[in-house]
């Protein structure tokens, strides 16, 4: 099933197209945010790679699990050790495209993003309301969206169940740059 | 003991005692959990490094077997010497990138906040050793909270 992600990769950057077609980063910020009584949990992503192709709008996104970072290294651990589990699924990735893309510009920037994500193993279709800015040299891609823990065989502990929400909204703030 | 707080015990009985040791054991508890739960990041200066190796060597390591590669360094505190490719800066921290001439991959490596101003006066070229925590690999070998070793 990586597999299927690097082919996607692979494709998506070895195309024959000219340069300004593709654009990629590796600095995406992606943050998610879990709102309970008992607790809020949030972590940063900040080396998120995220390659678009302007030709098509297809968008393909990979992160590590293990990029997140958490103000507490407890919380950190429990995230990688018990609840993602990253040694087995050490990324989550993303792959999908923007709809209608060719139809934005400087006052047509919000859109959908549809794909698949997939997170500790498993895959899940979602979709985000994007705001796509594009000026000469930048492809800048901002939304959230709300994704379910349990959909991604997420087990949370009855002893933190209520740490934790069941619904966490997902961050994501991408700025793309050309692709040579 | 003070002889205050023995004849105090002494006068008291036998389930004070037990009463004082039961908050004694709570007190204990709770501020061990305390601790626990605040316990810190990695302190990566003081760690020594479990591996120490070349930026080319960890990145064909990667590219050979990135499962097992990412299992051995991964949460890891390694060591890795090479050449600076590029410098810049990510939401106030500086970030150094070192290159492996036989591949496309790098090695990113997110510098810590003290090493700031250090890392801004590398220069393209400069050869580096660095220490961090692997995190793993994209399209290249990611390392955070980095350090520069003389």
């Amino acid at each position: 099933m990586r597999g299927i992600y690097f082919i996607v990769f692979g494709t998506l950057l070895m195309q024959n197209l000219s340069a300004q077609d593709k654009y990629l980063t590796k600095e995406g910020f992606v943050s998610f945010f879990s709102h309970s009584i008992v607790e809020d949990i949030k972590a940063d992503n900040n080396q998120v790679l995220s390659v678009v192709d302007t030709k098509t709008g297809e968008i393909a996104i990979q992160l590590l699990m293990r990029s997140f970072m958490f103000e507490k290294a407890l919380m950190r651990e429990h995230f990688n050790e018990n609840y993602v589990e990253s040694y087995k699924f050490p990324k989550a990735t993303f792959s999908g495209e923007i709809r209608n893309y060719a139809e934005l510009n400087e006052t047509n920037t919000v859109s959908e993003i549809v794909g698949t994500l997939t997170v500790h193993g498993k895959e899940k279709e979602i979709s985000s309301k994007v705001t796509v800015i594009i000026t000469d040299n930048i492809i800048t891609l901002t939304g959230d969206f709300k994704v379910e823990v349990a959909d991604f065989d997420i087990k949370i502990p009855a002893i933190v169940a209520n740490n934790i929400a069941k619904t966490i909204k997902v961050s994501f703030e991408l700025h793309h740059k050309p692709y040579n | 003991m003070a002889p205050w707080i023995t004849k105090y015990l002494k006068v008291r009985g036998r389930k004070f005692k037990i009463l004082i040791g039961f908050f004694l054991v709570v007190i204990i508890g709770l501020t061990a959990s305390l601790y626990y739960y605040n316990k810190p990041h990695v302190n990566v200066e003081k760690s020594d490094a479990v591996y120490r190796l070349t930026a080319h060597n960890l990145i064909k390591e990667y590219q050979d077997n990135e499962k097992n590669t990412n299992e051995k360094y991964t949460e890891k505190v390694i060591q890795i010497e090479g050449d600076v490719s590029e410098i810049s800066t990510l939401r106030g921290n500086s970030v150094v990138t070192l290159n492996d001439p036989d591949s496309e991959s790098s090695i990113i490596c997110h510098m810590q906040a003290e090493d700031n101003k250090r890392a801004l006066t590398l220069r393209k070229g400069e050869r580096i050793t660095i220490k961090g925590v692997c995190t793993g690999y994209l399209l290249d070998v990611i390392m955070v909270r980095c350090i520069l070793v003389e």
